[in-house]
């Protein structure tokens, strides 16, 4: 993945590292004593409803929001870390990016605040999502999938060996959809982390491993197919609920 | 502090206002529509004509002082008209025939301290104060004329410009600094209020920028919109350039054509600090608010307070006692107070008084800027 070819990150130890990690807003326990650990190089799914704490958790992890209790690093660095923030990437639910810009003003913007310059890395962004005919399109007239794209765009210009996507497929249509989880296994094989939340079960599938959320806690971790033997049923959403899961969570 | 990131900063916010048609329009149309308009008013104002009726309480004694009075009040281009008594005459000033009632008393003959009674309809005390200081002048000639010599004249002079400056003289520094205070406060409330709820600053603070960057970043982008703001406002307002006529076009002037008796440049310095201090405001304000119609509902708690105390209006020595302190906590009042030394005083850089008001608006710069980037924080929930 890097320009140099070697892998981003070598250290040999776990690319994320989630230590007794708890958020608590007023009564509610938003994340509630998360311990893990996700080896470089693998695409993680976070699954669970809407509230379950999936977004509390990715900021967690990047240091966007103070821990109540825990630890979390990522690359060895106890977060929260400004300098290590260079070192990731991160597609917000919403897109995040200037409408008045144009696509490629707006990608050329995020690289500079990576510290990136030029303009190849923001045609490759650019061209990985397909947008590189439109990059002198005004943002705001862009159609919402192509605003996912730039938003994806705008998270991986700086190559980062990290990868923090959340809900990056809501609002994308099938085809696109496919686009995207072939691009993250590209990204994946070139030994980039990437941790995607999703509330859809069946985007479980395209991830190496699954982390079911819910109330703040992981209640069940492995492969789609492990998840799928222990639960007794082929069936995701069945097996979420039969793991202890709810669908609807009470807030 | 990354250069290269505030650098980064600084253009996309060019970009972003560079396209945005209203808020240039706001910046750069707005203060001169509106320092025209103001200045239209109080140079071509006019004052209300004096449509006075007299009452005589005092029979043919009266009769002769109410002949002198009225003499004296036509020749200041009053019209006179004549009541039998109290109620006709108010009744005249109810139907609107008449602006003031004079009511000249029965003792007005006798000699003695007598006090004569002028109604007006209460409706409008800036244009009766007018009626009444043209009606004791007209008193006064009225009197001088009986007595058969002519009054004193009162020649007046002053320190600073001329006795004739009009008032838009005074008006004009503050309300050069009001404009750049007001407009760059609400775009950039608005502009970083839109960074907070759209979703960008939550990505800005999963990048490496600092916040010190951030603030720097929206100081300089709107600081360079408010210099060219200010650059365009002070041409307007201290230029005037005569046009020829051509054609069916009459000739005309472009430009306010206010005087001013220090340097431009001196006075610029003033606002541009101030400005700087408008962008960290908004900045903050934006934090308090949660939509771009709150960052409006602001300005009467912001900005009105300070046009009012900061002598925008009102001279701060004319404001009560007890609320004067809080207009020196006003950056407003002190960019006021040093455009108006530089324009009307001819005050430079090494005048004490203009480095004090200097001093205090880069330290408020400062003490918003600080704040500012307290509000932007990437421990956001």
């Amino acid at each position: 993945m890097n320009a140099n070819g070697s892998a981003p990150f070598g250290g040999g130890g776990p690319a994320i590292r989630a230590t007794g990690l708890v958020k608590v807003f007023g009564p509610i326990r938003a994340v509630d004593d998360i311990t893990f650990e996700l080896a470089p190089g693998r695409i993680y799914g976070l699954l669970g409803p809407n509230g379950s704490g999936k977004t509390t958790l990715i900021r967690l992890l990047m240091g966007l929001t103070k821990a109540t209790s825990g630890r979390a690093e990522v690359l060895g660095v106890a977060m929260p870390s400004r300098d290590n923030l260079g070192r990731m990437g991160y597609m917000t639910q919403s897109d995040g990016i200037y409408p008045a810009l144009t696509a490629g003003e707006n990608v050329r913007f995020f690289a500079a605040t990576y510290g990136v310059s030029g303009a190849d890395p923001v045609l490759d962004a650019l061209g990985v999502v397909d947008l590189a005919a439109r990059r002198d399109a005004i943002t705001s007239t862009l159609s919402g999938g192509q605003r996912r794209r730039l938003s994806l765009a705008c998270a991986i210009v700086h190559r980062p060996p990290v990868l923090f996507l959340d809900e990056p497929t809501v609002g994308v249509d099938p085809v696109l959809r496919v686009a995207f989880w072939s691009h993250f296994r590209t990204l994946a094989q070139a030994g980039v982390t990437i941790v995607v939340s999703s509330h859809v079960m069946d985007e479980a599938d395209r991830c190496d491993e699954l982390l079911f959320v819910r109330s703040g806690k992981v209640i069940a971790r492995g492969t789609g197919q492990e998840i799928r033997a222990r639960a007794g049923t082929d069936d995701l959403e069945q097996a979420f609920l039969r793991l202890g899961g709810n669908l609807e969570e009470s807030r | 502090m990354s250069r290269r990131r505030v650098a980064a900063l600084f253009r996309r916010l060019v970009e972003e206002i560079r396209r945005d048609r209203p808020s240039l329009g706001l910046l750069f149309i707005a203060p001169l529509v509106i320092t025209g308009l103001v200045t239209f008013i109080l140079r071509e104002g006019q004052t209300p004509p004096i449509d006075a009726v007299v009452v005589n309480r005092d029979g043919p004694a009266g009769e002769v002082a109410a002949g002198v009075l009225g003499t004296a009040l036509q020749r200041q281009g009053a019209t006179v008209i004549r009541a039998a008594d109290d109620a006709a005459a108010r009744a005249l000033l109810k139907d609107g025939t008449a602006s003031v009632a004079i009511v000249l008393p029965a003792d007005l003959g006798s000699g003695g301290a007598t006090t004569i009674t002028v109604v007006t309809n209460g409706l409008d005390p800036s244009g009766e104060a007018n009626q009444l200081s043209a009606l004791q002048k007209a008193l006064l000639s009225g009197v001088a004329s009986a007595a058969g010599r002519p009054l004193p004249t009162i020649e007046h002079q002053t320190l600073y410009g001329t006795p004739s400056n009009d008032l838009i003289t005074n008006f004009a520094p503050a309300l050069v600094g009001f404009f750049i205070y007001f407009f760059v406060y609400l775009l950039t409330g608005v502009s970083f209020l839109r960074e907070r709820t759209g979703g960008t600053l939550e990505r800005l603070m999963a990048t490496p920028v600092a916040r010190g960057e951030i603030v720097a970043g929206y100081t300089l982008g709107f600081g360079l919109f408010a210099i060219i703001q200010v650059a365009v406002l002070m041409s307007w307002v201290l230029g005037t350039v005569h046009l020829q006529a051509i054609g069916p076009l009459p000739a005309f002037s472009v430009g306010l054509g206010v005087p001013v008796a220090g340097s431009p440049l001196v006075a610029f310095v003033v606002v541009v600090v101030l400005a700087i201090g408008a962008v960290s405001l908004g900045i903050f304000f934006s934090a308090v608010a949660r939509t771009e119609l709150q960052i409006i509902q602001f300005i009467p708690i912001v900005l009105v307070p300070q046009f009012l105390l900061s002598g925008v209006l009102f001279p701060v020595s004319s404001l009560p006692a007890v609320i004067r302190p809080l207009g020196s906590i006003m950056p407003l009042t002190y960019a006021v107070n040093g455009l108006r030394q530089v324009f009307i005083a001819g005050a430079g850089v090494d005048a004490p008084g203009l480095q004090f008001d200097l001093i205090v608006l880069a330290v408020f710069a400062v003490f918003f800027a600080t704040i500012a980037s307290l509000t932007i924080r990437r421990d956001v929930i």
